[in-house]
């Protein structure tokens, strides 16, 4: 019987592992790229969770897509949240980042890129809730509410179910990251983002348009947050204050993970979705998030560089 | 005599301020306004308390809301669960806070930057998950008919907006006190440069835990008086990001590190968004939000660093449009006494011994085995092409950096290993290379900063700061914003401000960078005059060309190793010296010709 | 090729450049030396466009080059390796050079550099795997400059080479640049410290003293002056 339990927890906590994974390479390649700490990036996965909603519900035609149709639909967000990315951070935070800022001190530009992202934070939240109420919706989808049963083999009675909506999201996830992975390591374009990370001005001698790199880096992680919005919302309702709760688990995994590292983000990221569900194991369920802050301010006390990071180039 | 001045005209606008919003509120009627009117000065005191820690000290918090929601749950269950009476309630919820300021504090600081103020963010989500967890889903103040007074349960709803006026009174005076005060000053020390701020001799540690539990304190002062105001609260209306957001926005908005900007940020953003919460709110809900949103986009794009700086930039433009018509009678400053050399005190026994010391970083040998020793009294020149490892000397020195092997004695004393501050209060001052004078802040209270660690008594440590404007000729622009000076006036400053902190010891890292030849004539001439005045000399500078004429000895790094120390004369004259500035070859031609 | 115009370059209060006047024919090797401090490499950042003038103009085949920004300036063949060598850590050494080749003229060569880059530094050969960051200053060095190659430049900029070098090591990468110039007939401008490595090559040198040029020649002319000793230790 515990053990099942255990198996059931572990399951629960590899599946949400799995989204907060992509959440945090989403926001790795932000934070870690860019080094912008962006307080929207919940939001910006609160607008993904609204527009794979709005696509699923009235533009992907049923019939066709069926039951496909949720996560089809979280694919398209995407593409739709990359360009909006790309033109929030050309528009908007580049002016307060690093190349474009040279007449105020460090501390004062890092506080108006900081203040910035907050604005844009409080704009989409309340937008949305203007827009669109303050009622939390969600996809319906009879894949949230439908199991695959594997029975355990030490007996006939025990088995441990996997929800077939959070599985399939869970390996959509798990591609992604790694087709992210590649594209960062392998690609042209990948590489060139990293070569403006480690080093802009050494890049702009390259020939590489360093802006243009960081913009396609925040549309990517926008892209990114909002496709795993779009996979939430399957089962997780939305309402506009819903990235609110995420963004510290975003922080936490990226943190735990080693700023700087996208593969270490998604460890991070699996890890925060495991201690989350597997405290609910020896603590009340109320205080499961209370298990992440803490995980979160220990990491960040003892080993600040992460658990799967190198050490960090800069404190 | 200016100072108090300015403080008192500062006072009475305040106090006029405070008149009129109390004569507003004592007229007002509707009931909506009355308890904007009332909650506007309640943010303003959390507004200024994330100033006090994070606008000074530039360590930004995401999480006041933490230390507001600590102190309004004190409030309420001290009366609902013990009857305890608010009048000792709203203390008790500030000695809580101060205590949760220092218990955050300890491990936080630990930290810097981006991962101080992550770290901040969760206390405050934790608190919410706790709370709801104990069964606090909302919490409402008993109602005590019996003895409305002592439970200060007013019936006329005009008592707390006296009250909360009152707090931000006191609020403020803490705030005026603060700025321009030893506190203030070691803060902004702090933000601009916390590693220079500690080896100008300043306990960052112990400046940071400070500002932190008078934060603290006023944050949950701010959320009791909220929890009487609103009498029902929950974990999310007083712990939420929200309410974090809100101190740090009304106070960015209004501008960081100043006592008015979280007065102006309150003042506008509070009573906008409300009013347009109570005339949008049903059919717009979340107006309030949108108005914080854009309003920051806004200040952010247009005057990133919050609107009074914003303002005084352009007054000060226009002040200096003015100045500039008007002949200066300041320019020609006395320059230094040449007779300094006649009156130079002879060299004195060893005061700095330096025995081998090295450091690696990674496979770099940055320092290696590195020995020598200044006399009290001396000029000794740091010089070495670069990448020698000058630097890396300085900072062994200093004490920002920890030697792998060997020892530094100052005095008798052996200080390897000792903290910065403390070889700073130990009497080693230092310049950086950068000049790093506060923009902000006028001449005269730049230097304040250093005298602060000498003297421990303010009012003489600000007639030292005036005496060292003196000796270096800057006592005509002691009121100027530092941002307005020259770069001949930095280094200047730089040096009044290392000299206000009587170091014997003075290293100078590289004091003539970007000074053309009249002006490093001048700069020569007052280090040379140094010496008579107690203080004995370590240069760094690696153009050797005004070096030759201000130092008595060199000491020449190359490859992080002692290459040879001697009279200008005999090393400039030194084949390896010139191999290890002009190159190896070069040395070979000139030994051939 | 490059023709600098009495630029003028300001820090902050600071004047670092003032009135700066150099030219650099197609096939010359040109040499900026002097002591550190003298703008050295504020000189090369205002060429690369990382540094605005506040007056002149940077000329580049009889284009002015104050309308394109920074990161187009190599497309047009400029290649500049900046001073601390500036490789990129935490990325292996082939992918070190492939960023090198980023401009057109780069891609389209990539393959015959490579073997050329190869060729000139066998120790990039054997570590084209590692990450530049865990190799030893020379060899980063030999990265940055093997960066600039990969571009297919027509003018290489190297700034400061021999910066934290042993003496065997600067020679190593001294002469391997005489050879890119004599033997693919690459222009070059080099700032460097060490004048006597910098003059040795070179077909004319200027230098630099706290932002003005205060003399200009060649290496025999130089050489025998006794102002570039002065230049450098002030007596």
């Amino acid at each position: 019987m515990l053990v099942e339990q255990i198996l059931q927890t572990l399951v629960a906590g590899l599946s949400v592992g799995c989204i907060y994974g992509l959440l945090c390479v989403g926001l790795a390649l932000i934070f870690g790229i860019m080094r912008v700490i962006n307080f929207a990036q919940g939001d910006l996965m609160m607008l993904g969770m609204y527009l794979a909603l709005f696509i699923a519900t009235f533009v992907l035609p049923s019939t066709i897509f069926g039951l496909a149709a949720p996560f089809v639909a979280a694919l398209v967000a995407g593409p739709l949240l990359f360009v909006a990315g790309y033109l929030l951070n050309k528009l908007l935070i580049s002016r307060t980042t690093g190349l474009s800022v040279s007449g105020l001190s460090e501390g004062d530009a890092h506080q108006a890129q900081l203040i910035l992202t907050l604005g844009v934070a409080l704009v989409l939240q309340n937008g949305a809730h203007i827009l669109l109420g303050s009622n939390p919706v969600s996809i319906v989808s009879p894949l949230s509410s439908t199991a695959w049963e594997i029975p355990l083999l030490y007996d006939d009675f025990s088995a441990v179910f996997l929800n077939k909506a959070r599985t399939i999201n869970a390996v959509i996830c798990i591609a992604l990251s790694a087709g992210l992975f590649w594209f960062i390591r392998n690609s042209r374009l990948g590489k060139s983002l990293r070569a403006a990370a480690v080093n802009p001005e050494a890049a702009l001698y390259m020939g590489i348009d360093v802006a243009r790199a960081h913009h396609i880096a925040f549309g990517l992680g926008t892209a990114i947050a909002g496709i795993a919005g779009g996979l939430l919302v399957i089962y997780y309702p939305v309402q506009p204050h819903v990235g609110v709760d995420f963004v510290i688990i975003m922080y936490a995994g990226v943190v735990l993970g080693g700023i700087g590292s996208t593969s270490g983000a998604f460890w991070g990221g699996m890890t925060i979705g495991l201690v989350q569900q597997m405290s609910t194991l020896v603590m009340p369920i109320q205080l499961q998030n209370t298990a992440i802050f803490i995980v979160f301010i220990l990491v960040l006390l003892v080993r600040p560089q992460g658990l799967f990071g190198r050490v960090a180039e800069r404190a | 005599m200016q100072d108090n001045r300015a403080r008192l005209k500062t006072l009475l606008i305040v106090a006029a301020v405070f008149a009129a919003w109390l004569g507003v509120g004592l007229v007002v009627t509707n009931s909506y306004y009355r308890l904007v009117l009332t909650l506007v000065p309640i943010w303003a005191v959390l507004a200024i308390s994330w100033n006090l820690l994070s606008g000074y000290s530039g360590l930004v918090s995401f999480g006041h809301a933490a230390f507001f929601g600590l102190g309004a749950f004190t409030l309420g269950l001290s009366i609902k669960f013990l009857d305890l009476t608010p009048w000792f309630g709203i203390p008790l919820a500030t000695l809580v806070g101060a205590v949760a300021g220092a218990a955050i504090g300890y491990p936080s600081f630990r930290l810097r930057g981006t991962y101080f103020a992550l770290s901040m963010l969760a206390y405050p989500l934790a608190f919410i998950a706790v709370f709801e967890w104990m069964g606090l889903q909302e919490l409402a103040i008993p109602m005590k008919r019996d003895a409305p007074l002592w439970y200060a349960q007013f019936p006329d709803f005009r008592a707390y907006l006296v009250m909360a006026l009152a707090l931000l009174a006191v609020a403020t005076v803490i705030s005026l006190r603060v700025e321009g005060s030893r506190f203030g000053l070691s803060l902004l020390a702090i933000k601009q440069n916390e590693l220079a701020a500690e080896a100008a001799g300043i306990d960052t540690f112990r400046w940071k835990m400070r500002a932190m539990v008078l934060s603290a304190a006023l944050a949950a002062t701010a959320g009791a008086l909220y929890t009487m105001v609103v009498l029902v609260i929950t974990p999310a209306s007083v712990f939420g990001v929200v309410v974090s957001a809100q101190a740090m926005v009304l106070t960015l908005f209004g501008g960081a590190g100043t006592f008015w900007g979280p007065l102006i940020g309150s003042a506008i953003l509070v009573p906008l968004s409300e009013f347009l919460n109570a005339e949008l709110g049903h059919i717009l809900p979340g107006i309030q939000g949108m108005v914080y949103g854009i309003a920051i986009i806004f200040v952010v794009l247009l005057a990133p660093e919050g609107i009074y700086w914003r303002l005084r930039d352009v007054l000060a433009r226009r002040a200096g449009r003015r100045a500039a018509e008007a002949p200066i009678a300041a320019a020609a400053e006395p320059a230094p006494a040449q007779v300094a050399d006649v009156l130079r005190p002879p060299i004195g026994p060893v005061i700095l011994d330096v025995r081998g010391v090295s450091k690696t970083y990674g496979g770099l040998k940055a320092v290696q085995q590195v020995s020598f020793d200044v006399r009290e009294g001396e000029i000794v020149g740091i010089i070495g092409p670069n990448g020698a490892g000058k630097t890396t000397l300085f900072n062994l020195l200093n004490g920002v950096v920890m030697p792998d092997e060997g020892t530094v004695t100052f005095a008798d004393t052996a200080i390897t290993g000792w903290k910065p501050s403390a070889i700073c209060r130990a009497g080693i001052g230092r310049t950086f290379q950068v000049a790093r004078a506060f923009t902000r802040l006028t001449v005269l209270q730049n230097v304040a900063t250093g005298a602060f660690v000498a003297h421990a008594d303010d009012a003489q440590a600000w007639a030292a700061a005036r005496t060292m404007l003196d000796v270096v000729g800057l006592a005509g622009r002691a009121d100027v914003l530092a941002g307005a000076l020259t770069s001949r006036e930095l280094r200047l400053l730089e040096l009044a401000r290392a000299l206000a902190g009587k170091p014997r010891l003075l290293l100078l890292d590289e004091p003539l960078a970007g000074l053309g030849s009249t002006e490093t004539q001048e700069m020569i001439a007052l280090i040379r005059s140094l010496p008579a005045r107690g203080v004995t000399v370590v240069i760094i500078e690696h153009t050797m060309h005004a070096m030759v004429s201000t130092v008595d000895r060199f000491v020449v790094l190359d490859h992080g190793a002692l290459l040879t120390s001697g009279s200008p004369t005999e090393v400039t004259r030194d084949p390896r010296v010139i191999e290890a500035y002009l190159g190896r070859k070069w040395a070979g031609i000139n030994a051939a010709a | 090729m490059l023709q600098l115009e009495a630029l003028d370059v300001h820090y902050g209060g600071l004047q670092a450049l003032s009135g700066i006047s150099v030219s650099v024919e197609t096939g010359s090797f040109i040499a900026v030396v002097g002591p550190n401090g003298a703008g050295k490499t504020t000189l090369f950042k205002a060429i690369s466009g990382t540094v605005t003038p506040s007056a002149g103009r940077v000329m580049f085949e009889g284009q002015d080059l104050a309308a394109l920004k920074a990161h187009e300036r190599p497309h047009l063949g400029i290649a500049h390796v900046p001073e601390g060598r500036k490789v990129f850590s935490d990325m292996t050494v082939l992918e070190n050079l492939e960023m090198g080749a980023t401009c057109d003229a780069g891609r389209a060569r990539w393959k015959d550099n490579l073997e050329l880059i190869f060729a000139m530094f066998p120790r990039l050969a054997e570590r084209r795997e590692q990450l530049a960051g865990t190799l030893s200053g020379g060899e980063q060095q030999m990265v940055a400059i093997g960066r600039g190659l990969a571009a297919s430049p027509k003018l290489l900029m190297l700034d400061e080479p021999s910066t934290g070098l042993s003496p065997g090591m600067t020679d190593v990468i001294f002469d391997s640049i005489a050879r890119i110039h004599k033997q693919h007939g690459l222009t070059v401008l080099l700032v460097e410290q060490r004048v006597a490595e910098a003059l040795e090559h070179c077909d004319r040198a200027y230098v630099l003293e706290a932002g003005k040029v205060s003399l200009s020649g060649s290496f025999q002319e130089l050489s025998s002056d006794d102002r570039v000793r002065r230049a450098y230790l002030g007596m």
